[in-house]
C-alpha cells in the first residue's frame, strides 16, 4: 500500500505501527539499526532495557556477572521472583531472557565477564553503551573509549539512589533534525557534547547558583566511594560524619561555600544506600530512552548533558556542565 | 551551527511531581508500618490495562501495593505490543486485564491482582466504593468523565460547605499520545474534578460536513468524506466495519480519488487507518514516565495523605524535556463537585413545588426531564421503579423544609436519566419568596 513502509517487514510494521506514526519509518529504520550496549543491571537499566527493546533497537548486549538475589530484583522487573533461588545464573542471563520475550525481533545477549576485563576493541561494537551505577573511574574510562572509537557512540550513564535519579549524555558532535516552531518546517542543527572528564573538570564556583544540587552531592558521594573503595552504592547513615568531612574539604578545594549542599540531602543519600525507588527508575529509564531514541534516529532535540530527579521534592532538572571555549 | 559550551543557562523542569502538602513528613520513607498498610490494608484499583495499565501495575506493584484490581474492557491487539510489555504475540485476542494480571503476579512476589474483563460502566457504582485510591489510566473523555462523576457522586458536604473528609476519593489520571503527556490528581471537593477542568484538554477533532463535502483541504478530509458520506451513498445498506481490510481499502481508494479531484496530496493507508480509527500515536517511553509519575503520587497519597498540591503536570519529549505544572481552582458552581448549585426555595414549599421549581430553572433545564430527590442518602422522591415511585408520592406534597430536618439551608442530590451523574443542588430557604415570580426565583 505505502511504498515507505516496504521498507520494514510485515511484522515491525505491525507491531511498530502506533510508534511510526510518532516518529516515521525512516527513524525506525536507523533504530533498527543500533547496537547497544549496557552494563550493571540495576532497576534503572533494566526499565531502559525494556523501553528501547520495544522500540526495537537491532541489538542489546548486557553486561552484569552478578548473581539473582533478592535485593537485586527489588526494583527490576526483568527478574521473576522464583528466580532468586540462586542457580547460578547471572542476573545479565535472566534479564536477556524477559527482554526476548519483550521483543523477539530484537537480538539481545547477555555478554559474560566484567566490563573492566573487556579489550578497548570491545567498546568499538556500539553505537550507544549505557553504565548503570558505576565508579568515577570506570565512567571515565569508557567514556574515553568511547571518544577514541572513529565512529560516534552515544554515551550515558544513569543512576537512581532511593528518591534521586542522575542521567549525565555524551554525545560528542550530534547532527539532528528538529521541528521549527513558526512554520513547521524540518530544521537540520548541530550539537556539541563536553566528555565525562571535561565536565567534572568545571570549577564548582563558575556554576550558577541555582544548580542543582543533586550534581555536587552526587558528586561528592561519588569522590568519596571511590577514595574509600567501597562499591558504589554501599553507604550509609554511619558514613555521615566521614562524608561530612570529605564535603567540606571538596568545598575548600573548589571555593564554595559548604552551605551550598543541605546536609540533608546527603544524608538522604546515604540513607538509601543502594536501595532504587521502583517509580524514579522507571521515570529515569523512560527518559534515558527516550534520548537513546532521539540519539539514533538523529531526530529531535536532545537534552545536554546531565538531568537530576528527586521524587522527594518533586523537582526534575536539566544541567548543563561545560567548560567554556 | 554547534549551540554554545558555556554553562550560562539550564532548563528547569517545572515539577515533574506534584508538590507535598503542608501535611507533609519529612520525606518518602514508608517506615516498616506504612509498607505494611501498603501491602495489607490499601486497595487500589487501576482502570485501563493498556499502555499506562501495564506500566501502572508494574509500578504499583514494585512500588509495594498488595492489593490491586484492573479492568479493561479490550482484549490484546497486536499494535498493543510496542509499548504494552505485560502482553506477547501468542496472547493476541486474550483479555488485556486477566493477562496482565497473571503477568504482575508471576513477576512480584506477594501482590494479588484482582482482573475485571468488562465495561467501566458494567460495574455497580459500589464496587468502586471499596477503593481507597482509583488510578487512571484511559484513553477517552467519555470514560474519565464517567468515573469521574461516580466519585463525586459520593462525596458529601458539610453543613459548613466543606466537605467530608471520609467521602473524599482521590483519583490520579494520566494520559498519554506519542511524546506529549499528563498525570494530574483529582480530590472531589477539593481540587478541581475532571469536570471542573474540561477546558483543559484539546478540542476533539471534528470536521463540518460542508467542509467535507464542498471545500476539502487535507488528506483527513477526503479520507472522512469517504468514510461518513460517500460510503452511505455508494455501499448502501453495508455497515461500515473499520476492522474489516477491504472496507478499508475501499476508503482508502475513494479518499485517494477525491485527492486528486481536490489537488490534495498526502493521503496514505496508515493515515486512512488513523483518521477512520482515530488511532493515538503511542511509544513505550512517555506512556512509562507518565505511569511512574501517577505510582509516584499514588505512593504519597497512600503513605502521606498530602492534599495541598498543584494539581496538573504536562509533559513533551520532543524537544529537550519540557514539563510545567498548572494550579487551577475547581469551578464553584461544578455541577459534578460543588458544595451545590445554589437554589433558594421558599419556606412553604413542598417537594413538588420544588421539583416544578428545577425544571423551570434555566440553569437545569436541558438537563432534567423527571428529576428524582435524595437527602444524604434518604429517597425524598424516585421517579422509578414504580414500586419506589408508589412508596415516595406521598412526600411530594410534604414541606422540603421539615423533609431537610428544618434546617435553613442543605444538599440535595438530584439523579435524572439525562444527567451522567448525580446534581447537587444546595438548599436555602428564605421566607417570602412565593409573591415572587418562580421563574426568577432561581437565584444563583
Amino acid at each position: 500500500m505505502d511504498p515507505s513502509t516496504e521498507l520494514l517487514t510485515e511484522q515491525e510494521a505491525a507491531v511498530y505501527d502506533r510508534q511510526i506514526r510518532v516518529w516515521g519509518v525512516d527513524a525506525q529504520r536507523k533504530l533498527s539499526k543500533a547496537r547497544v550496549l549496557v552494563v550493571g543491571m540495576s532497576g534503572v537499566v533494566a526499565e531502559t532495557c525494556k523501553n528501547i527493546v520495544l522500540a526495537g533497537i537491532g541489538s542489546l548486549t548486557l553486561v552484569d556477572d552478578s548473581p539473582v538475589t533478592d535485593e537485586a530484583s527489588a526494583a527490576n522487573f526483568l527478574v521473576q521472583f522464583d528466580d532468586s533461588e540462586g542457580q547460578g545464573i547471572t542476573l545479565a542471563e535472566v534479564c536477556a531472557a524477559s527482554l526476548r520475550d519483550y521483543n523477539p525481533m530484537v537480538q539481545v545477549k547477555a555478554e559474560a565477564g566484567s566490563i573492566q576485563s573487556k579489550p578497548d576493541s570491545f567498546f568499538g561494537n556500539f553505537d550507544a553503551i549505557i553504565l548503570g551505577r558505576s565508579s568515577v573511574s570506570l565512567k571515565k574510562h569508557v567514556n574515553e573509549l568511547c571518544r577514541k572509537q572513529t565512529h560516534r557512540i552515544a554515551f550515558y550513564t544513569v543512576d537512581v539512589r532511593g528518591t534521586c535519579g542522575s542521567l549525565f549524555v555524551d554525545l560528542r558532535t550530534h547532527s539532528y533534525t528538529s521541528k521549527r516552531a513558526k512554520d513547521d518546517k524540518d530544521v537540520q542543527l548541530e550539537l556539541s557534547y563536553p566528555s565525562f572528564e571535561e565536565s567534572l573538570g568545571v570549577r564548582w564556583s563558575s556554576m550558577p547558583k541555582r544548580t542543582s544540587k543533586l550534581l555536587f552531592a552526587l558528586r561528592c558521594l561519588e569522590d568519596f566511594e571511590e577514595t574509600e573503595g567501597r562499591q558504589p552504592g554501599h553507604v550509609s547513615s554511619q558514613d555521615l560524619p566521614a562524608l561530612l568531612a570529605f564535603w567540606k574539604k571538596a568545598c575548600e578545594a573548589q571555593t564554595v561555600a559548604e552551605s551550598l549542599v543541605p546536609e540533608a540531602l546527603l544524608q538522604k543519600l546515604l540513607r538509601a544506600g543502594s536501595t532504587e525507588l521502583p517509580p524514579v527508575c522507571a521515570i529515569l529509564g523512560g527518559i534515558v530512552g527516550q534520548e537513546l531514541i532521539k540519539a539514533m534516529s538523529c531526530k529531535g532535540e536532545p537534552l545536554s548533558n546531565y538531568f537530576f530527579f528527586d521524587a522527594g521534592d518533586g523537582k526534575g532538572i536539566i544541567e548543563k556542565v561545560a567548560p567554556n571555549t | 551551527m554547534a549551540a554554545s559550551l558555556a554553562p550560562t543557562r539550564w532548563a528547569d523542569l517545572d515539577r515533574l511531581l506534584l508538590r507535598p502538602g503542608n501535611l507533609v513528613g519529612p520525606g518518602f520513607e514508608p517506615g516498616p508500618e506504612l509498607l505494611e498498610s501498603l501491602q495489607n490494608d490499601l486497595r487500589v484499583l487501576v482502570i485501563g490495562a493498556g499502555g499506562l495499565g501495564c506500566e501502572l501495575l508494574k509500578d504499583l506493584a514494585l512500588s509495594g501495593f498488595g492489593h490491586i484490581d484492573v479492568i479493561d474492557m479490550d482484549t490484546i491487539d497486536v499494535s498493543n505490543l510496542n509499548r504494552q510489555f505485560l502482553f506477547r504475540m501468542q496472547d493476541v485476542g486474550k483479555p488485556k486485564a486477566e493477562v496482565a494480571a497473571e503477568r504482575v503476579m508471576q513477576r512480584v512476589k506477594g501482590v494479588t491482582v484482582v482482573p475485571h474483563f468488562c465495561r467501566i460502566e458494567e460495574k455497580d457504582v459500589s464496587f468502586y466504593q471499596d477503593f481507597h485510591i482509583i488510578v487512571l489510566g484511559l484513553d477517552s473523555l467519555e470514560a474519565r468523565s464517567y468515573i469521574n462523576s461516580v466519585v463525586c457522586g459520593f462525596l458529601e458536604y458539610e453543613e459548613d460547605g466543606s466537605p467530608d473528609q471520609s467521602t473524599i476519593k482521590p483519583l490520579v489520571d494520566g494520559g498519554t499520545e506519542g511524546f506529549k503527556g499528563h498525570a494530574r490528581v483529582i480530590f472531589p471537593g477539593i481540587t478541581p474534578c475532571f469536570h471542573c477542568s474540561l477546558w483543559l484538554f484539546p478540542p476533539q477533532i471534528t470536521f463540518p460536513l460542508c467542509t467535507l463535502a464542498e471545500t476539502p483541504r487535507s488528506p483527513a478530509h477526503c479520507i472522512e468524506y469517504a468514510h461518513l458520506i460517500q460510503w452511505g451513498q455508494d455501499r448502501q445498506g453495508e455497515s461500515f466495519d473499520a476492522d474489516n481490510p477491504e472496507h478499508m481499502k475501499w476508503i482508502y481508494d475513494q479518499a485517494v480519488k477525491r485527492g486528486e479531484q481536490f489537488n490534495i496530496s498526502g493521503i496514505t493507508y496508515s493515515l486512512t487507518q488513523g483518521v477512520v480509527k482515530n488511532i493515538v500515536p503511542a511509544i513505550a517511553s512517555t506512556n512509562a514516565i507518565v505511569a511512574a509519575t501517577c505510582a509516584l503520587e499514588t505512593l504519597k497519597i497512600a503513605t502521606m495523605c498530602s492534599t495541598g498540591m498543584e494539581v496538573y503536570m504536562q509533559y513533551t519529549g520532543t524537544e529537550g524535556i519540557y514539563m510545567r505544572t498548572v494550579p487551577h481552582d475547581k469551578d464553584p458552581n461544578c455541577i459534578m463537585c460543588s458544595p451545590g448549585v445554589p437554589v433558594e426555595v421558599d419556606t412553604t414549599c413542598t417537594l413538588q413545588k420544588f421539583i416544578d421549581q428545577l425544571l423551570k430553572d434555566s440553569r437545569f433545564k436541558l438537563k432534567l426531564s423527571k428529576p428524582s430527590v435524595s437527602y444524604h442518602g434518604d429517597n425524598l422522591y424516585m421517579q422509578a421503579p414504580p414500586v419506589l415511585e408508589e412508596m415516595t408520592r406521598p412526600n411530594l406534597e410534604l414541606s422540603l423544609l421539615t423533609l431537610m430536618d428544618g434546617k435553613t439551608s442543605g444538599v440535595l442530590n438530584i439523579n435524572d436519566r439525562r444527567l451522567t451523574g448525580v446534581l447537587r443542588v444546595r438548599v436555602t430557604f428564605k421566607e417570602g419568596l412565593d409573591s415572587v415570580d418562580m421563574d426568577t426565583a432561581g437565584g444563583g
